[in-house]
Parts: C-alpha cells; sequence; structure tokens
C-alpha cells in the first residue's frame, strides 16, 4: 500500500512537470499619466557623443540591459564600461546580453517590458517595430543626422520620424572571388566570372533560393522596391518596363543554363567552405562572412561590386539588396532618457571606427567612413561600390521573402525553360502579386 | 450474406467485401458519433436544468444562515460550527472581489472591443527626453481576460459547492449530528479523498499552463492578429469566422484557398503513405529477422537499433545536406557512373521530392517499428502455430490467420498514434525539403508543406496569427475525428479480451 502512494506521488509529479512544457515569462505593463503630452523635442547640445548631465533628467542609479550579437559583445562591454567613464558623476548597472540580430525585432515583440533597453538590428525589422509601437523616437535627431550618411538617416526614417541611431552601413552582400582563378577584369561581367570559373573547373555559388539574395533577379531586371502602401503592410514597386524585365530574367536564366555545372545554387555557408576546399572559385557572400572568407583564400581574396549582365547586347549592373544596422531604444524602457544618450554613444564616431576596426563592420558615421580602416579595405570598398546599387532593406513586408526565394528557385531549376517568354512573364507576374499578398 | 457465402469467397473477393463493410459502415459510425455527442449536449443541459432547481429548493427551505450563504460565502457552515471551511469559503470570495476589483475588470471590461486607446508619448517633469506610455494591448487584454473568466467558473463552482455544503449541514444538525472536525476531514484526504490529494495540484499546473495557453489560443483564430495588427502599436479585435471562411473561400480562387486545399491533400496523403509504408516495411523486416534460421538476431536488431541511436533531427540534417545538389549522394553517383550527376532531389520536380521525403522516412521510421513488432511477434503462442503445423496449415496461412490479426489487434492503436503523428510530423518536412520546391501558386508554402509546417511559416513567416490558429484548430478537428472513427472501429475497441 505504501509503494504504491509513492508511486502515486511521483506519477502526479511527473504530470506536474509535463504541464511546464513550453511555459514562458510572464509579461505586465504599467502605465502612468501624470505628464504632458510630447510634442517638439527642443535640439539638444551634443560633443563627440556626449551630452549634458541636464539630459539624464532625475535618473540615477540607472539599470540597463543592452542587447548585441554574439561577435560584438565583448567590444560592447568594452564600450560600455568608457560610457560609464565618461559619465562619472551618475552610477549604471548596464548589463551586456548576446542576442542575435536577426530576431531582436521578434524578441522585443515577444515582451517589450523584459527586452533590453538598448539593442541592435537590421534595418529590414524598422517597420515591425514601428507597427508595433516598441521603438522609441531618436531624441538626438540633428546630431545623428549631421554625423551620419543621409540614406542611413533617410532608411531609419518613417512617417518623417528617425526611429534608430545608424550603427553600420554594410548589411549587404558582394562578389567575393579567389584572384588566382578570377581577374579583376573578370569580374566586371557576370560572364566573365562564369566563364573563368568554368575553365578553372570551379564553381560559381549564389544562394538564389534564399529570397535576400534572389532578389536581386527582380531588382536588376526593374521591379524594384518602394516602401510599402499606406496599409503600411502592402510592398509598392517602382514603375518599370515588363518586357524588359522579362528579357532581364530569360538573360539570367540562359546564362545560369549555359553554366550549369558552375553556376551553383547553394546554401552562403557553401561559399567559405568551396574556398576551403578549392571547389568554389567565386560567389556572392556578405559582410558578415568576410572574415571566413578571408581566412580560407589568404591573399587569394579578392572582393568587388556585383557584376553586370548582358542583356540584348547592354551590360546591366545587378541590383542587391542592402541593409542597414541600426540601434534602438525600447520604447517601454524604465529610463529613456539613459537609454538615449547610451544608444546615442554606442552609434558615436570613436565606437563605430573601434568597430570598424575590431570587427570589420562598415561604419555609416561620415569622419569613420574617410578613416584608412575602410578605405583600404577590399570588402568594405566593395560593400560601398555595391551600396550604390541598391535598394534599401527597410519596409519590407513580411510576405516579400518566400516569393523572390520562389523566384530564384525557379530559374536555377533544371526543368525551368529559360527561352519560354509568357512562363518568364506569368512567373514574374505571380512573384509581384504573391509579394503584395493580392489574390 | 451469410457465413458459408462468405466462406466460398477468394482472398480478394474477400478484401472487396470486407473493404465495402467498412466503407459503408463510416456513415452509422458518424451517426453515431454525432448521436453520443447529441446526447452528450442534453444530459448536460438537463444537468443544468437540475442544479437550477436545486439551487431554489435549497433557498426555501434553508433556514436563514442557509439563506444567508446565497450572499455571503461559508455562512452557513460557520453558523452549524464547520469553521475552518466555512472561512475558507469566505476567503475565496473576498479574493475573488479583489481580483475582479483591482485586477481583472480593467481587462475583462475591454474584452468585447479588445482595448481602444493607443500608446502615446509623454515628456515627464524633470525631464528633457519623452518616453512612451502604453495604451491598450490587446493580447494582454485577451489573455487576462480568458485567466479572469476561467476565475470566475471556478468561484461558481465554489459558490455552488458552499450552498449544497451549507445545506448538508443544515440537515446534519436537523438530524442531531456533529460536523466532522478539521483532523477528521484531513485525515480523509489521506484516505478515502487520496486522489484528491494528489491530483489537485497537478490538474491545476495543467489548467494554468496548457488548458488557459489553449483556450487563449483557439480565441486567437477568432480575432485580426496578423502582421497588420500587432500590439501595442495597432490593437486587434475580433473578426468572427473570418480566418476560417478565408480558407474555404474557393469560389473567389483565393490563394489561401487553394493552398489550404492543396496541402490538406497532400497531408493527408503524405499521413496515409508514411504510416503504411513504415507499418509493412518494418513488419516484413521484423517477420525476417524473427525467422526461425535465421542467424545472429541479435545482431540485425541492434544494426536497426543504431539508427534509433541518432536523434532524429540530425539524420534529417544529415539527409537533407546529402540529398543537395552538390551533397554526398550526387557525388556518390557521379564517381559510379563516371559522368556528373547534378539531380535535384529536393528543389525541382514535386513527385521527386515528395518520394524522397517519404523514402526518407522510412529510414527515420522503420527501426521503431521493427522494435515494436520484434516485441510482439515475439510474445505470439508457440502452441498457435504448433497446432496450425498439426492441422497442415501453410506458412502462409499461418501468418494470414495467426500472425497477421494477432500483430493489426494489438497495434492498431499504435497505427492511430502513428497516423496522427504523421499528420502533424513536422520534423521530416521542415528539416528534410523546408517546405520546397517552392512554388508560386501558393500563399507562403511549398509542395511539400504540409498543414503544421504552413502554419510555421504563418507563425514565424508572415505572422498571420489568427489565420494559423484557424488552421492549428482545423488540423485538430480532423486528427480528432479521424482517430475517434477509427479507433472506435476496430478489434482492439470492440473486443479487448480477444487475445488475452
Amino acid at each position: 500500500m505504501k509503494m504504491k502512494r509513492i508511486l502515486a506521488v511521483l506519477l502526479a509529479g511527473m504530470m506536474t512537470a509535463t504541464a511546464f512544457a513550453g511555459c514562458g515569462g510572464d509579461t505586465s505593463s504599467a502605465a502612468s499619466d501624470n505628464a504632458s503630452d510630447a510634442s517638439s523635442s527642443t535640439e539638444l547640445q551634443v560633443k563627440d557623443s556626449i551630452v549634458d548631465y541636464s539630459y539624464f533628467g532625475d535618473e540615477d542609479n540607472v539599470t540597463l540591459k543592452v542587447w548585441a550579437p554574439d561577435k560584438a559583445v565583448n567590444l560592447v562591454k568594452q564600450q560600455v564600461e568608457d560610457f560609464k567613464k565618461a559619465y562619472s558623476e551618475k552610477t549604471f548597472n548596464i548589463d551586456v546580453v548576446a542576442q542575435g540580430e536577426s530576431d531582436a525585432a521578434t524578441q522585443i515583440l515577444n515582451d517589450a517590458s523584459v527586452a533590453a533597453d538598448v539593442f541592435s538590428f537590421p534595418s529590414d525589422q524598422l517597420n515591425k517595430l514601428v507597427d508595433a509601437d516598441v521603438i522609441a523616437k531618436v531624441a538626438f535627431v540633428d546630431t545623428v543626422k549631421d554625423e551620419n550618411s543621409a540614406d542611413t538617416v533617410t532608411a531609419g526614417t518613417i512617417k518623417d520620424t528617425l526611429y534608430a541611431y545608424p550603427e553600420t552601413n554594410d548589411n549587404g552582400y558582394y562578389l567575393v572571388y579567389d584572384n588566382s582563378v578570377v581577374t579583376a577584369d573578370d569580374v566586371k561581367t557576370l560572364e566573365g566570372t562564369l566563364e573563368a570559373c568554368k575553365k578553372a573547373g570551379k564553381k560559381f555559388i549564389m544562394d538564389c533560393g534564399d529570397g535576400f539574395y534572389a532578389c536581386t533577379f527582380a531588382f536588376t531586371a526593374g521591379a524594384k522596391i518602394d516602401g510599402l502602401e499606406e496599409d503600411g503592410e502592402t510592398q509598392k514597386f517602382v514603375d518599370y518596363d515588363e518586357d524588359e524585365a522579362v528579357d532581364t530574367l530569360m538573360a539570367f536564366a540562359k546564362l545560369i543554363k549555359d553554366y550549369k555545372g558552375t553556376f551553383q545554387s547553394l546554401n552562403v555557408k557553401q561559399v567559405a567552405s568551396g574556398f576551403s576546399s578549392g571547389t568554389c572559385a567565386a560567389g556572392v557572400d556578405g559582410s558578415w562572412d568576410t572574415e571566413v572568407n578571408k581566412t580560407a583564400l589568404g591573399d587569394k581574396f579578392g572582393a568587388a561590386k556585383l557584376p553586370t549582365i548582358n542583356v540584348n547586347g547592354t551590360d546591366k549592373q545587378l541590383v542587391s539588396m542592402f541593409g542597414y544596422k541600426y540601434i534602438g531604444v525600447n520604447g517601454s524602457s524604465k529610463y529613456p532618457a539613459t537609454s538615449q544618450i547610451l544608444a546615442l554613444y554606442l552609434s558615436g564616431e570613436k565606437c563605430q571606427k573601434e568597430r570598424a576596426e575590431q570587427l570589420g563592420w562598415g561604419p555609416s558615421n561620415l569622419k569613420v567612413q574617410e578613416d584608412s580602416v575602410v578605405t583600404e579595405s577590399a570588402a568594405l570598398q566593395a560593400i560601398k561600390e555595391q551600396s550604390e546599387n541598391a535598394c534599401v532593406q527597410v519596409n519590407i513586408s513580411s510576405t516579400f521573402w518566400s516569393p523572390m526565394g520562389n523566384l530564384g528557385n525557379k530559374l536555377v531549376a533544371d526543368a525551368w525553360d529559360a527561352s519560354d517568354k509568357d512562363a518568364t512573364k506569368k512567373l514574374l507576374q505571380d512573384t509581384i502579386s504573391n509579394v503584395r499578398d493580392e489574390g | 450474406m451469410t457465413y458459408v457465402e462468405y466462406k466460398q469467397l477468394n482472398p480478394f473477393q474477400r478484401f472487396a467485401h470486407n473493404f465495402k463493410k467498412f466503407i459503408v459502415s463510416i456513415p452509422n459510425a458518424l451517426a453515431r458519433f454525432f448521436k453520443t455527442i447529441g446526447r452528450g449536449i442534453v444530459n448536460f443541459f438537463k444537468a443544468i436544468g437540475k442544479g437550477f432547481k436545486n439551487y431554489g429548493v435549497t433557498f426555501t427551505k434553508g433556514d436563514w444562515a442557509t439563506k444567508l450563504s446565497y450572499l455571503i460565502f461559508g455562512i452557513g457552515d460557520i453558523h452549524k460550527g464547520k469553521y475552518y471551511k466555512g472561512i475558507l469559503y469566505f476567503l475565496s470570495e473576498v479574493f475573488y472581489i479583489l481580483y475582479m476589483v483591482f485586477f481583472g475588470w480593467t481587462f475583462l471590461s475591454k474584452f468585447d472591443t479588445l482595448g481602444t486607446v493607443k500608446t502615446r508619448e509623454v515628456i515627464d517633469p524633470g525631464q528633457i527626453i519623452a518616453r512612451k506610455v502604453y495604451g491598450d494591448n490587446s493580447m494582454l487584454i485577451l489573455l487576462y481576460s480568458v485567466l479572469s473568466i476561467v476565475i470566475t467558473v471556478i468561484i461558481f463552482a465554489i459558490y455552488i459547492s458552499n450552498i449544497k455544503d451549507a445545506y448538508r449541514h443544515q440537515i446534519m444538525r436537523a438530524n442531531g449530528q456533529k460536523p466532522t472536525s478539521l483532523k477528521t476531514d484531513a485525515k480523509e484526504f489521506l484516505d478515502g479523498k487520496y486522489h484528491v490529494t494528489l491530483l489537485s495540484f497537478p490538474v491545476l499546473m495543467i489548467g494554468i499552463f496548457n488548458v488557459l495557453p489553449l483556450i487563449f489560443m483557439i480565441l486567437i483564430a477568432f480575432t485580426s492578429y496578423d502582421k497588420t495588427h500587432l500590439p501595442p502599436g495597432t490593437l486587434f479585435t475580433w473578426v468572427g469566422f473570418d480566418n476560417f471562411s478565408s480558407l474555404f473561400d474557393v469560389v473567389n480562387n483565393s490563394k489561401k484557398a487553394t493552398t489550404f486545399l492543396e496541402l490538406t491533400k497532400w497531408t493527408l496523403l503524405w499521413a496515409v503513405i508514411a504510416t503504411f509504408t513504415n507499418y509493412i516495411l518494418g513488419m516484413v523486416v521484423a517477420l525476417m529477422i524473427n525467422k526461425k534460421g535465421i542467424k545472429f538476431k541479435g545482431l540485425w536488431r541492434t544494426l536497426f537499433v543504431i539508427a534509433i541511436a541518432v536523434p532524429q533531427f540530425v539524420s534529417l540534417l544529415l539527409m537533407n545536406q546529402m540529398l543537395q545538389s552538390n551533397g554526398a549522394i550526387n557525388v556518390l553517383l557521379s564517381h559510379l557512373t563516371g559522368s556528373n550527376v547534378e539531380i535535384q532531389w529536393l528543389n525541382s520536380s514535386v513527385f521527386m521530392a515528395r518520394a524522397t521525403v517519404v523514402i526518407v522516412n522510412l529510414w527515420v521510421g522503420i527501426p521503431y517499428t521493427i522494435l515494436s513488432m520484434s516485441g510482439i511477434l515475439m510474445n505470439i503462442p508457440e502452441d498457435l502455430y504448433e497446432s496450425a503445423r498439426i492441422d497442415g496449415a501453410s506458412p502462409f496461412k499461418t501468418f494470414t490467420k495467426i500472425t497477421l490479426p494477432y500483430m493489426i489487434f494489438v497495434t492498431t492503436p499504435q497505427l492511430i498514434t502513428q497516423f496522427v503523428g504523421n499528420i502533424n510530423n513536422f520534423n521530416v518536412i521542415y528539416l528534410l525539403t523546408g517546405g520546397g520546391p517552392s512554388t508560386e501558386n501558393f500563399y507562403q508554402a511549398g509542395y511539400t508543406d504540409i498543414l503544421v509546417t504552413w502554419l510555421f511559416n504563418l507563425t514565424i513567416g508572415s505572422q498571420d496569427y489568427g489565420l494559423a490558429a484557424a488552421i492549428g484548430i482545423l488540423v485538430f478537428i480532423v486528427c480528432a475525428t479521424l482517430s475517434l472513427i477509427i479507433y472506435n472501429n476496430s478489434k482492439s475497441m470492440k473486443d479487448e479480451e480477444a487475445f488475452s
């Protein structure tokens, strides 16, 4: 009898334990209303990303949480220490936690009240954050505008309000190649690059199944994105010539067919591993893999903007997706003033330079862009040149990626008929209407 | 058809006959199913009616304390000397009122609209930098409203039990009995009511962590919670059956409806094929291993079980890599044939991708079937076979007459679990193909996506939470009906004692 009871207790305990499977944190939100509505913010005096103590208001003994990507955590910790020194009159307790940038917005949206006060995120998440109203407006607008490149400021602005502090100007991909196989002259055209790869019996790798890379086809064809419609979700496209666009897509498909075996649609990770195994001679890869590719290629590392493609006799520059990274302030931060001041500091000239030197991140700060760190780096130069031929990765609808990935998949598929004009036209039309979620 | 007629049929005719019988029995089974539900509903309302009657009767028959219990919990018990219970009742009422006044009502009062006040920015006195003041948050309103409703239901149950208890004690006093003491009651919880002691905590936890979220998620299916309505910035509200109707809107040829229809077809096809290929092939391998005269049985079994030792998701991810156009399988084929083979296993042809998924699923599924089948095979009483041999039955006859019926009898519940498991087999599809080959004809899905992986894409990718919740409910309905019908028609259910 006693054994039975003990057994029963154990079983009951297990049942209880299963009940906890999949339980998350709690949520709460508080609001007090004895304050005036914010109408116009008076402009603030800032020097070297350091502001006057009066901007802290009565905030002291501040506890903040900062999210930084894994690779940058140590550097950000260091920068936070510098921040504490710069404002030695105040006491801070700042915690730097590793959090991938790609799902920073999702994490904030899950529960803003327990998320970080200051966080970095890529530009495509900005409209999500603004829609959900979880990100605070930038308090030091004029300073940010003066110090950073105009593009990064424009991309951070939604409906005339600047929402985030520009952090980098490098979130994009470019052509990385083995310069012992492909010459600097070859990489000017896609045809030349592929020919050189084919001769050497090596691969050219581009991740065509991923909408982030595959949208290059649509953009180059002329179907560039142009923000969102009034509803804040439907993707807008610029006016484009459909015949020309179809011709461009057919040119891509034909080229891929002609260089079947050389042109390979593989996961972007395969670029670096292809370089180290010597099976790949060129590929489309992004700034985040620059260090890995450099290690794999060593002296043979070459970087250039994306090549051109020949469409009916004219060379067309490949247009890519290009984004920026920002530092945002959580709207529900308990210390809004300190958070803003810290975000300003972290996005300032000194911190951007440190990141360019130690992490190879391309800066958005105008002064750092002129610095030798940037001008002497082939990869950063390639990124900068490509950024002039790119659609900005901001205001992207959440239905954008998978139809674009499908477009890429279709063009590289064996079964695709590169000379079928009607099918290409239908594919383009379907892709656009799927992105716009019509029907 | 009489028994004699049946016996004269050949096996194929018998199969056809049985199959027809099964199909014909489906409408009846469905009818029975709905009849049972109908009876359940009738009984439920009868019980409610009885409850109301008792409620009135008790009030007229009760003394002043019992009557007062209708307003203030526990008065009846305290008056009759059952102090601790009365106080507990009273405290529960106090807790409920405090909870509602200070917390619950602020959310419950907005339950009809799910919030209207938007977020704004303010500058506090003494500050230069603005901060946000959050207005309503539809999600929190929905969540805490559900919590409040559940608490209300529980308190109502306590209220009713408080009245019953008061009346019971009134009668006990009239009969000259004394209420039991706290000590006796506490002892009762270790003896006669031991099950209550054990189960109350688990049940409470399951209620909080499983049932509450479930209700919450079901309600989400009836709201406009999607990418354009993300609280706290933009609030969402009730939309009734809009999410469901967008899935069945075949008339307008809407993409969501097409996707739903096509994916449902493939999901069911996949579940049937995956379940039966694993079952039949697993059984064949198990029979081969179990055959008399096969040497090294332990070794063969171990070899297959090793496949289980590698976690399923690892095998699947490896398979995914091996099936890429430059993956191990194509490289191997290239070496074997001497020419450059680049078969696109997973992302070109629809048929190829689906066939590949089914075959890879054999790899991860068969070892489990072998394992359970071997156990069952070894358990079939040897004397059955012996007598069959004496009667001169052929090996095939023994298989169809003894082995197969026995196996099907034992494994029907397992088959159902596997079937339902395959309808929701997220791992194999998501890790192996990721839904590909992609298509422009579907909304956020590819040709090998099943309903659950589509649901995943909708929540993680395009943030159509309401739509995804609706799909979840529909998948549940399909799984539940199918399992109930099949199980209720199975031998294991009808004739539990057959093989014992």
